[in-house]
């Protein structure tokens, strides 16, 4: 793994107009992941840069190869086993770069400080040990818990996330358990870290729509409670709408557009995601209407674009476009966006665009 | 859990059945006449028939085989024409040898395959991991008569560390016992350990691929209780069918090193049970380890469900 400096500043060049009793956890500067592979290098993270502030809750918000599930498996280095991957840039927790850590440091990290769940939670728990064996794991590798403390504590969490009766729950095996109730383990488990950070890489996208508002609902609650700060990433611009406080846009792992919830619901600057937000189907929109998607596909990350990277199938794309890649800008209070047109597109935009 | 044990030993019963019927008209099908063979090139047609008739083989067939099932039933597996005791007590001289040598085998196979299998899982497409398979190749490649007659000439004839044949039971002493195994139990152990070490890899590379093992990692356990708490034991379903299977061929397929190492064990029994038409022991002898086979699968199945619950609770 190479740990450079920063190659990559397109993500820091913008000023940062956070109000000033922001108290920021994590800070991410520049960061890249490539990935070796048969067909050449890919940098499936590339030069991003963002921050979340304690007791924030953060979308993360693209299509499916964006880079974001990347992005959150980097903060966790979770590819350190992986021969292929190296990473470049920072990662800040609290001002401490991890991408220096030690791998026991790093441990202690993970264990500690952030926790993540993921959104197949069938495959996420391991299938031969109960779910109390798994969250008491985590209770004992906080430390200072002896088994008999850890079970307890691992009932307890259990509770704390709305299982009923925690006590025989404690001795099923996952695959007794529903989507759900599965979620909720994970979450559970997660909380055995008492992390600053939560990561939920597509919590709720498994799931049914009443327990999808469950699981949200459940992991809002939790925040207040705990006061920790969530990472959430997400194809579901109305899950952002319910739980997040700020949003990142990536798009081929470039961060596209970085501000809070409603500003990107009133006032988006780049024209993915309008296309994103008029992609989401609403209930009061007239039915006859087509529900609109983004034209053409994302390119893959071995022929990445030269300028800007969404400008094949943007309707405001220009020669320069094409040749030049945009930087991520500022564009009003905390609001940035990577786009030439960014000016005209929101003035239209207003209009009803 | 004891119910499907049950179930599964009487299941056991047709199985055998067949292999009853299959291996005795296999034997009286095919040419030759055990009365033959034990009077030699000089006899006369008189004599031979006298012997025939003697040893009831002048019978139908469907008589003797009525005749010999019902013994078996009864747990009488016959008497060695030849060696002129029950068959049973036959078997039971020389299973020693075979099982000690089986296990001993399989015991060296799995030491040496799964951490080499894991291992290489852990270091895939480094040198480590192209060595690991590479000498895995070789060793299902060779053969283990040939393997065996190389290490017999290296560890025996010129290091002589080893005895070059033979065998010595285990009221010899265990050491004693061991010495002389050694090397069979090497030459016979490598394929399956060859083998053992493929399926790990394979078995734990689809599993360090689990959501489980990112999460396991992202609690912040050690590699070491990834790998092994976390990954060994959902990858181990394949690891112990290959084991099991394997184990079986050993028990049946000890002939070839049994005879280069002079080893008194079934293998000689059956070959020279063959070569004499020596029909009770042959059929004994196959539906003996027939129904090792059955057990050893039985074995294997019950282990899957103390490895996963997901099949514990199906039952």
């Amino acid at each position: 793994m190479t740990i450079g400096g920063m190659t990559d500043l397109s993500g820091t060049d913008g000023v940062r107009g956070e109000e000033a009793s922001r108290k920021e956890l994590l800070r991410i500067e520049g960061l890249v992941t490539r990935f070796h592979t048969a067909r050449g290098t890919v940098r499936a993270v590339d030069g991003v840069s963002f921050s979340i502030g304690s007791g924030e809750i953060l979308g993360v918000v693209g299509e499916s190869g964006c880079g974001k599930s990347v992005t959150s498996r980097s903060i966790m280095r979770l590819y350190d086993e992986n021969k292929a991957a190296g990473h470049e840039g920072k990662v800040l927790l609290k001002g401490r770069n991890l991408l220096e850590l030690s791998k026991s440091e790093m441990r202690n990290v993970r264990g500690n400080e952030i926790a993540m769940i993921f959104q197949d939670t069938l495959s996420s728990l391991n299938p031969v040990y109960t779910i109390g064996n798994q969250i008491a794991e985590a209770v004992r590798r906080r430390g200072g818990a002896g088994k008999k403390e850890a079970r307890r504590r691992a009932v307890d969490l259990l509770g704390a996330v709305g299982i009923p009766d925690p006590e025989r729950r404690f001795e099923e095996y996952p695959h007794q358990l529903s989507g759900g109730m599965r979620q909720r383990v994970m979450i559970a488990m997660a909380l055995a870290c008492e992390p600053s950070l939560l990561i939920a890489d597509e919590p709720t996208t498994a799931l049914d729509v009443t327990i999808q508002s469950q699981i949200l609902q459940l992991i809002g609650s939790l925040q207040e409670r705990y006061g920790m700060s969530i990472m959430l990433i997400t194809h579901d611009l109305g899950v952002v709408a319910e739980v997040c406080t700020r949003v990142v846009v990536m798009y081929l792992g470039q961060i596209i557009e970085d501000t809070d919830v409603r500003t990107l619901f009133e006032r988006p600057l780049h024209p993915y995601t309008h296309g994103l937000l008029r992609s989401m189907p609403k209930a009061d929109r007239a039915r006859e209407g087509k529900l609109e998607s983004i034209p053409g596909v994302v390119p893959s990350l071995h022929a990445v674009p030269r300028g800007c990277r969404f400008a094949g199938r943007c309707e405001y794309a220009d020669s320069k476009c094409l040749e030049e890649m945009p930087s991520l800008t500022a564009a009003g209070e905390g609001h940035q966006v990577r786009c030439w047109h960014y000016d005209r597109i929101g003035r239209e935009w207003g209009n009803g665009a | 859990m004891l119910a499907y044990t049950g179930k599964r030993l009487v299941s056991l019963v047709p199985i055998l059945i067949v292999v009853a019927v299959v291996v005795f008209f296999v034997m009286h099908l095919t040419p030759g006449d055990p009365a033959a063979v034990m009077l030699g090139t000089e006899a006369s047609q008189a004599d031979i028939a006298q012997l025939r008739h003697q040893l009831g083989l002048d019978e139908p067939v469907l008589a003797q085989f009525v005749d010999w099932l019902g013994g078996v039933a009864r747990g009488d597996l016959g008497t060695s024409i030849f060696m002129k005791m029950p068959v049973s007590q036959a078997i039971a001289e020389h299973v020693g040898p075979t099982l000690s040598l089986s296990i001993l085998a399989q015991l060296v196979a799995a030491v040496l395959a799964l951490p080499l299998g894991i291992l290489a899982a852990k270091k895939r497409g480094t040198a480590t991991d192209q060595m690991v398979m590479g000498v895995s190749l070789l060793g299902i490649s060779l053969p283990s008569f040939l393997l065996g007659l190389f290490l017999m000439l290296v560890f025996a004839v010129e290091l002589r560390w080893f005895p070059v044949s033979g065998y010595k039971p285990l009221a010899d002493g265990f050491l004693e016992h061991l010495r002389y195994l050694v090397l069979p139990a090497l030459a016979l152990g490598s394929m399956q350990a060859a083998l053992i070490a493929r399926m790990t890899r394979a078995s734990m590379l689809e599993v360090l691929n689990q959501g489980y093992i990112e999460i396991a990692r992202a609690k912040g356990l050690r590699e070491i209780s990834v790998v092994f708490k976390h990954a060994l034991r959902n990858a181990f379903i394949p690891i112990v069918t290959v084991v099991g299977q394997s184990f079986a061929l050993l028990i049946g397929g000890a002939t070839v090193t049994e005879t280069v190492f002079n080893i008194p064990g079934l293998g000689q029994l059956i070959v020279n049970a063959v070569e004499r038409r020596d029909y009770e022991v042959i059929q004994g002898v196959v539906l003996v380890i027939a129904a090792l086979y059955v057990v050893l699968n039985l074995i294997v199945d019950l282990l899957y469900g103390l490895i996963d619950p997901r099949i514990r609770h199906k039952r």
